[in-house]
Parts: C-alpha cells; sequence; structure tokens
C-alpha cells in the first residue's frame, strides 16, 4: 500500500511561474495560419538561452552544455547518430577499427571546406586531437572522451589514423559530440581568445560577431556543403541569421516567446510547457540529454549508506511519483535506469524501487536502527540517522528542489533525517570533493553507454588532484569493475551490450542510486518556426533544416 | 576653508570606504568553500581535468598563498588596474566600461520618476485631509514594501503577456526602458513619499506657512514655494542611500528584464566566482555610492544653508 501525501507545488513561491500561467489564461491565444508548407529561405530567428553565456564559443575549451547548443549551429563532427542510435557519417566518410582494436582509421570527406577557405584534411583532424589534448586548451569534457587517444597518424591526405592505448568501444560515440567538434587548423593557431570569440568550423552557420552579456550573430555559411546523412535537405541553411540571445529569468523567457519577441526558448521549466500547451502558437520539443537518467546517488564510502540495507531502506522510503507527476505537471517520465532512455542499452528496473515503508522499517531494524528520538528520527548508538543533501541550485531547477523536499518528507516517516542545502556550483563541488554528502543528485551528459564506467568505476573514486570525481555513489566493485572495463574495449555489439546489461543490474540492484527522470531538455518553439529536431547525438537543437512560416 | 576642510574629510573617507569594501569581497569570496578553478572551468555538466585545473590555477595565480594573491590585487587596484575576468577573459575595467550605461540610465531614470511619483503622491496625501492622508499613506506603504521581482512579474503579466503594449524583454530601445525603469521607482517612491509627506504636513502647520498666508499667498503657492523646499531636504539627504538600493535592486531588474548591465554582469560574475569582476563592480557600485552621497550631501547645504555653518 503507498502512502500519498499531499503535493504542495513549492516552485510557484518567490517565482514569476504563476503569474504568468494566470496571464495565459486572461490573455487567451491567437492561431497562426500556416502561410506555406514549402520551406522558404531567409529570415532571422532569435534564440534565447536560460543558460549562463559560454564563456568561450569553443567546445575544446572547457566542454559545457551551452557550448554545446551554440556551437552545433557552426561546428560538425567526424560522425552523428541517427534516431535509431546507430552511428552515421558526417565529415567522415567510412572508418575501420584494427583486429586489435588499437588504432583507428577514419576516411574523410575530400569536399569539405572550412568557413576560413581551410580544407578539411587529415591535418585538421590531428591538429583538433592535438588541441583539445593540449593543457593550455584546458579542455574537459572533450579531453577525458579522448583519453584513450595516444597519438594521431596522416595515413593519406584524406585518412587519419587514430592510436590508441586501449580498444575503446566507445570512440564513436565520443567522436559524435560536440565538445571534439573539427575546426580549422588555420583558425586554431589564433590566440585562445580569437578562437574562443569565433571558431571557425564546417557548419551551416558562421560566427559573425559576439557582444558579450548580449548576443552571439550567427549568419548563414553560403558555402555548405556538408549535412549530415539525416538531414531533411541538401544545400545552403533557409534561414539567413540567428541571433543567439540570453534571459535567464524563465518566466520573463516565456513571455517574450510568447510576445513574439523570440522563436525558440531552451530550458523550458515545466509550468511553462505545461501552459504551452494550451496553446497553438507554441510547440514542444522534448528532447531527453544522452547519458545517464538524473538520479539521486547514495554515498556508499561512508556510514549510513555503506550498508546496503539502509540504501535500500531509503529507496523504498522515497515516494516520488506523485511529486513527479504534480511538480513536473507531467512533463517529466518517470526513469527506473541509470541510463537516459535515449540510450539504446539502458535497462529499466522498477523492481528495485517500489515504495514500501514498511520494507523500509524492517530493513533499518535489521541493519540495527531500532531507536527513534522523540523527533520520530531512528538513532543507533546515539547517531541519529541523518542525511546530507548538499544540491547544486545552477543544476537542479526549482521543480526537482521541491522533489527534494517531498523524498525529505516521506523518508522521515521511516525515520531518515534529510538534510537538504542549496548553494552554488562552486561550494557544492567543495561540498562533494570533502566528501561532506550521503545524497547528491549530479547530471551527466555524454554520447553511450560507457557513462557507466566514468560514473560507478572504482577508479573515479579517488579524487583526482582537483577533487573531482565522478563516481559519487562511491561504488566498489571488482566484480562491476571488471564488467565496465571488458565492455568499454569490447568490439563484439552483443557481447557489450550483455556486459552494459549486466553491469546496469549490479547498479541498480546495489541500490546505489535512485533514478528520478532523464536529463530535462525542453525546448518551447514558436508555430512560425518550421523544421526543428534535435541532434540525435546530444539532443542540441539543429538549425539547419529550419525556415520560418510567417 | 571649512567648505575645503569637508572636501578633504569626504574624500578620505570615500577612500577608506573602497578599500574596505575591496578587502572584505577578496576575503569573502575565498571564504566560501570549493575552488575557484572548478568555477572557471566548469559550468554545470563540465567535468573538469587535472590538467586542466592545474593550468588554470597557475594562470590565474591561484596557487600563491592567499596573502601574496591579496597583496597582488591591491597592489593592481592602487594603480587603477581592475585585472581580467576570469570567464569573460576581458578587462574588467572595459566591461564595466561597456555595462555602466546600461546601469546608469535605468537607475538614474528610476530616480528620477520615483521622486515625481514621491512628489504627487505627498502633495496629494497632505492636501487630501484625512481620508488622503490616510489612503495616501497606505498606498506609500504597499508600494515600499514591494519586492522588485514581484512588481516585475505582475507588470509584465499586465502589459506585455496580457495588453501586449510593452516588451517583456528590455534589450534595447527607449520602450524596453519602461517596465524596468517603473519597476525600481515604484517601491522607492513610497519609501520617499513616506517621508516627504510628513514632513509637509509639518511644514504646512509651521509659523512661516502661515504668515505666508497671512500676506495673501494661495495654498497651492504655499505648497509650491514655500513647504516643497523643507518637504524635500530629507529625501534629498535619503537619495544617496536610494541610489545605493536602486544598485542592488537592478541586480534583479537586469535580471527579470534581461536586460544587459552591471547587476546582471554582477550576478553573473558572484555565481562563476569571476572575482575580479565581483570585486570591479563592487568598487564602482561604492563609488557610485560615495559620489551620490557626497553630492546629496552638497545640495543639502545649498538646500539648507544652515548646515554650511553648523
Amino acid at each position: 500500500m503507498l502512502k500519498h501525501r499531499p503535493v504542495t507545488p513549492k516552485m510557484f513561491r518567490g517565482t514569476l511561474a504563476g503569474s504568468v500561467l494566470l496571464a495565459l489564461t486572461l490573455s487567451g491565444c491567437t492561431t497562426a495560419a500556416p502561410a506555406s508548407t514549402e520551406p522558404v529561405a531567409g529570415g532571422t530567428l532569435v534564440y534565447a538561452s536560460g543558460d549562463a553565456e559560454p564563456t568561450c564559443l569553443d567546445p575544446h575549451v572547457g566542454g559545457n552544455y551551452p557550448q554545446a547548443l551554440v556551437s552545433t549551429q557552426y561546428l560538425e563532427s567526424l560522425v552523428s547518430k541517427n534516431s535509431d542510435g546507430e552511428i552515421i557519417p558526417w565529415l567522415a566518410s567510412k572508418w575501420q577499427e584494427s583486429a586489435d582494436g588499437l588504432s583507428w582509421d577514419i576516411s574523410l570527406r575530400d569536399d569539405v571546406s572550412f568557413t576560413d577557405g581551410t580544407q578539411l584534411d587529415a591535418a585538421a583532424v590531428q591538429a583538433n586531437i592535438e588541441h583539445v589534448q593540449d593543457p593550455a586548451t584546458a579542455s574537459s569534457t572533450g579531453y577525458l572522451a579522448l583519453g584513450k587517444v595516444t597519438s594521431t597518424e596522416a595515413v593519406d591526405e584524406f585518412t587519419v589514423r587514430l592510436h590508441l592505448s586501449a580498444p575503446d568501444s566507445s570512440l564513436l560515440d565520443s567522436l559524435s559530440m560536440p565538445w571534439l567538434a573539427i575546426q580549422s587548423a588555420t583558425a586554431l593557431q589564433r590566440s585562445k581568445d580569437e578562437n574562443c570569440q569565433a571558431p571557425v568550423g564546417t557548419g551551416p552557420f558562421v560566427v559573425e560577431s559576439w557582444v558579450k552579456q548580449d548576443a552571439v550573430t550567427l549568419v548563414r555559411n553560403d558555402n555548405y556543403t556538408s549535412p549530415p546523412a539525416d538531414a531533411d535537405h541538401d544545400g545552403v541553411a533557409w534561414l539567413d541569421e540567428i541571433q543567439w540571445r540570453f534571459i535567464p529569468d524563465s518566466a520573463s523567457r516565456y513571455a517574450a516567446l510568447q510576445a513574439g519577441e523570440v522563436d525558440v526558448i531552451d530550458n523550458a521549466q515545466p509550468d511553462t510547457i505545461d501552459a504551452a500547451e494550451a496553446t497553438d502558437s507554441i510547440h514542444e520539443l522534448n528532447a531527453p540529454r544522452p547519458g545517464a537518467s538524473n538520479r539521486i546517488e547514495l554515498n556508499a564510502g561512508k556510514a549510513p549508506f555503506d550498508d546496503q540495507r539502509v540504501r535500500e531502506a531509503f529507496i523504498r522510503a522515497a515516494d516520488i511519483n506523485d511529486g513527479i507527476d504534480s511538480l513536473f505537471f507531467g512533463t517529466a517520465q518517470r526513469s527506473y535506469s541509470a541510463l537516459s532512455s535515449i540510450e539504446a542499452l539502458g535497462v529499466s528496473a522498477p523492481e528495485y524501487f517500489t515504495t514500501d515503508v514498511k520494507e523500509a522499517n524492517k530493513l533499518l531494524d535489521a541493519a540495527g536502527w531500532r531507536e527513534r528520538d522523540n523527533e520520530g528520527y531512528r538513532v543507533k548508538d546515539g547517531v541519529r540517522l541523518s542525511l546530507e543533501f548538499p544540491i547544486s541550485t545552477n543544476q537542479s531547477i526549482p521543480a526537482e528542489v521541491s522533489l527534494f523536499e517531498q523524498i525529505q518528507a516521506t523518508t522521515k516517516e521511516a525515520g531518515f533525517e534529510v538534510k537538504l542545502s542549496p548553494m552554488d556550483l562552486s561550494s557544492w563541488y567543495g561540498a562533494l570533493g570533502a566528501n561532506q554528502y550521503n545524497l547528491v543528485s549530479a547530471p551527466y551528459t555524454k554520447v553511450g553507454p560507457d557513462v557507466l564506467r566514468i560514473l560507478f568505476h572504482s577508479d573515479a573514486i579517488t579524487p583526482a588532484p582537483s577533487g573531482y570525481y565522478a563516481n559519487h555513489a562511491q561504488v566498489s566493485d571488482p566484480e562491476l569493475d571488471a564488467l565496465l572495463s571488458e565492455a568499454s574495449e569490447v568490439t563484439d555489439a552483443n557481447r557489450r551490450a550483455e556486459l552494459y546489461r549486466q553491469a546496469q543490474d549490479l547498479v541498480l540492484s546495489g541500490y546505489y542510486l535512485l533514478p528520478l527522470y532523464d536529463q530535462q531538455n525542453h525546448y518551447l518553439v514558436s508555430s512560425a518556426v518550421e523544421g526543428l529536431r534535435a541532434m540525435p547525438t546530444v539532443s542540441t537543437p539543429t538549425f539547419y533544416d529550419v525556415w520560418l512560416n510567417r | 576653508m571649512r567648505a575645503a576642510r569637508w572636501v578633504v574629510s569626504r574624500i578620505a573617507g570615500g577612500a577608506f570606504v573602497l578599500w574596505a569594501v575591496a578587502t572584505l569581497i577578496f576575503f569573502a569570496l575565498r571564504m566560501i568553500p570549493g575552488d575557484p578553478a572548478e568555477a572557471i572551468l566548469g559550468g554545470p555538466g563540465s567535468q573538469a581535468s587535472a590538467e586542466a585545473l592545474a593550468q588554470v590555477r597557475r594562470d590565474y595565480g591561484l596557487d600563491q598563498p592567499v596573502i601574496v594573491q591579496y597583496l597582488t590585487a591591491m597592489g593592481r587596484l592602487v594603480t587603477g588596474d581592475l585585472g581580467t575576468s576570469y570567464a569573460l577573459k576581458m578587462g574588467v575595467a572595459d566591461l564595466i566600461g561597456q555595462q555602466l550605461w546600461n546601469t546608469l540610465s535605468l537607475t538614474v531614470l528610476a530616480l528620477v520618476v520615483a521622486w515625481g511619483l514621491a512628489l504627487a503622491l505627498a502633495v496629494w496625501a497632505s492636501r487630501g485631509g484625512g481620508l488622503g492622508t490616510r489612503v495616501g499613506s497606505a498606498m506609500e506603504v504597499v508600494a515600499a514594501a514591494v519586492p522588485h521581482f514581484w512588481l516585475a512579474a505582475i507588470l509584465i503579466l499586465l502589459f506585455s503577456s496580457t495588453l501586449g503594449w510593452l516588451p517583456p524583454i528590455s534589450t534595447g530601445g527607449p520602450l524596453g526602458l519602461i517596465l524596468p525603469v517603473v519597476t525600481l521607482a515604484v517601491p522607492l517612491a513610497g519609501f520617499l513619499g513616506q517621508v516627504m509627506r510628513e514632513s509637509l504636513i509639518d511644514a504646512l502647520e509651521a509659523p512661516f506657512a502661515l504668515s505666508a498666508r497671512a500676506r495673501g499667498e494661495t495654498e497651492n503657492g504655499v505648497r509650491w514655494r514655500h513647504a516643497i523646499r523643507h518637504a524635500a531636504l530629507p529625501a534629498i539627504s535619503l537619495s544617496g542611500w536610494a541610489f545605493g538600493s536602486l544598485l542592488s535592486g537592478a541586480v534583479v531588474v537586469e535580471t527579470v528584464f534581461a536586460r544587459p548591465g552591471l547587476g546582471r554582469t554582477l550576478l553573473n560574475a558572484v555565481t562563476i566566482r569571476d572575482i575580479p569582476v565581483v570585486t570591479g563592480v563592487a568598487l564602482v557600485s561604492a563609488l557610485a555610492f560615495i559620489l551620490v552621497t557626497i553630492a546629496t550631501d552638497a545640495i543639502d547645504r545649498i538646500a539648507d544653508p544652515r548646515l554650511a555653518t553648523s
């Protein structure tokens, strides 16, 4: 028997969300009649991002999602993925892994030029890999993804060979990511600041200018020849120009979309998605990010979660389905997987996550947490069953923070004290680095199931000199390590899938994490915008096929 | 001589305040747990490699002892060098120069509008008798208590989403300035209005008002020619403080209306712990606050000559 608690949408408190909802009901909505069914060239599209403005437009530097969003419009990768998750050609026409898996020959298209006129060739790819691996570039995401690449070699003008330290079954997944997009070798020789200001790629648009704290202006690349195999048309893009703006406040962003000041917004929050559903003038594009699901990780590296019974008890006690439904207005699907639903090899295991407070109480009794103090929390040897839960307010949206509050309330019945501490990103990194947490929710975007190795291999427990480590659950299981290592090297697709299945089963049945939902990635789009799709790689929208119907 | 001493003491006081602000900010930002290098490289969802972090620490001198970092920073400030933004890779002075006008135009306009509103409200409330005073004072209390983010939301709801008259974002053009200025001005007007109304009522009951009336001055003449100067005095003194509050209000207003400016720059910089930018914006705000305070003091001395001699 599940116990249902009343749900209060606390995110309304102190936000503009409620008033915008009210505005909708007051204003009514106009229906735009479609003016054309054939693509029309021309026009300027205005994009409003809720993310922080990137500090560098070259996604090799650092490497975060805001960079991926904008660079998808002007940079392209060696390979892409289709909507079935299969790797498809892009700047590379074909590829061949050597028999021992220690080298890859990648053949490039011979008819592609960068927008500065430089030819795409083997030397360009070499220069890019060198750029990402150069410490001076300070690449993070791309650098980690190229971890096994030891050197490169130009076999001929249009064939590049990558030498690896060990076979890498995720190499193509990695190369499909925007953080490893290919830039002009000539342009990369400029200073870091110049390259950050206007990277040069082969994409359908070109960075014309970037007025910091205002807008990035992208104009059409009139010599564009390299759409990915799954694009909707050939030749140049339809749009003349894209204005890429930054509107941090969710309600203002939505109001601007309603007012027709902008055409596409990202980071659409559940309340505005719900409001948009009632209109004809705005559509939603729901594009969950790849890699890990959004999940709460239970720190098994220290008490009390070093005891599997306590971990299971917490997961059994946390009642979250109703909270997700109401706080996210039905825009987020509950996940029972360690991986995003767009990952083909993801395993969903609802059986480990049924809420059962009775079972939770039994498990806690068995684990020795038998007594309760006068506030109702369980106690063992004079220590309260208390859990630190640092929350990064840069990463957890208000609806998610409210969900954590509900988890705090529901697990209290079983006798857990959850201490929620909202904090800024640096403080949050600090708390994680100092091992001052029992629960944590951290996103991780990466193409392919190899993200499991990054998140759950015991190598990732030891903090790097930076203090950062991705294995927040501090899972240390030699059997799991062996599975993940083998999976990252095995060539046979079926064997790889089986290894990742077993690995996920170990992680889920070990109660190291409480999956919540996919990494939410919702776009709201004016009905005048036609042909928008998200790249099947990291779910960034591409404006190559987009035209304006107004 | 007295005036010169006054000027010198103000400048010395101002310099001390600037130093205190710089020092406080420097240490406060380093007290927060966490690693600025992570912040420089990071951003949600990105994972910094050890090599990249080491490089960044070297580049920004974060591997130096705190006291060395402090002295280096102060040394630079004394020579007028505000340093380079961690995140935007540009000079902080240039960055502030770019954004200063946006925020100044917003805050100065808001101050002017607030004064206008407050005067109108005070005059109206002081003439309306018991009912007018009560209604006026209620309006002032409500206006003064309204938080910026709430008012901004209501204004967007009313004038953008419902009526469609004004843009919800303020990226350029005079129309886009209206909602942000009103958002900032209304709470301030409520506050200034309260102060003005009380002194206006006092002034209207003062002997000089009676003698003016006895000379045959009309009630409006008494109000506008005589009493208003007295009523304005405390409000002038408060305008220095009010300007400071407008600068902090700009953080909210610029964010909600997606308007470029110092407030938004500051918020972004605090979030990613861009220490040079936070320090630079705080110093410039402090400087503006000091200048406005000196200016209001000077105006006070002109408006009320008793202050200059006492």
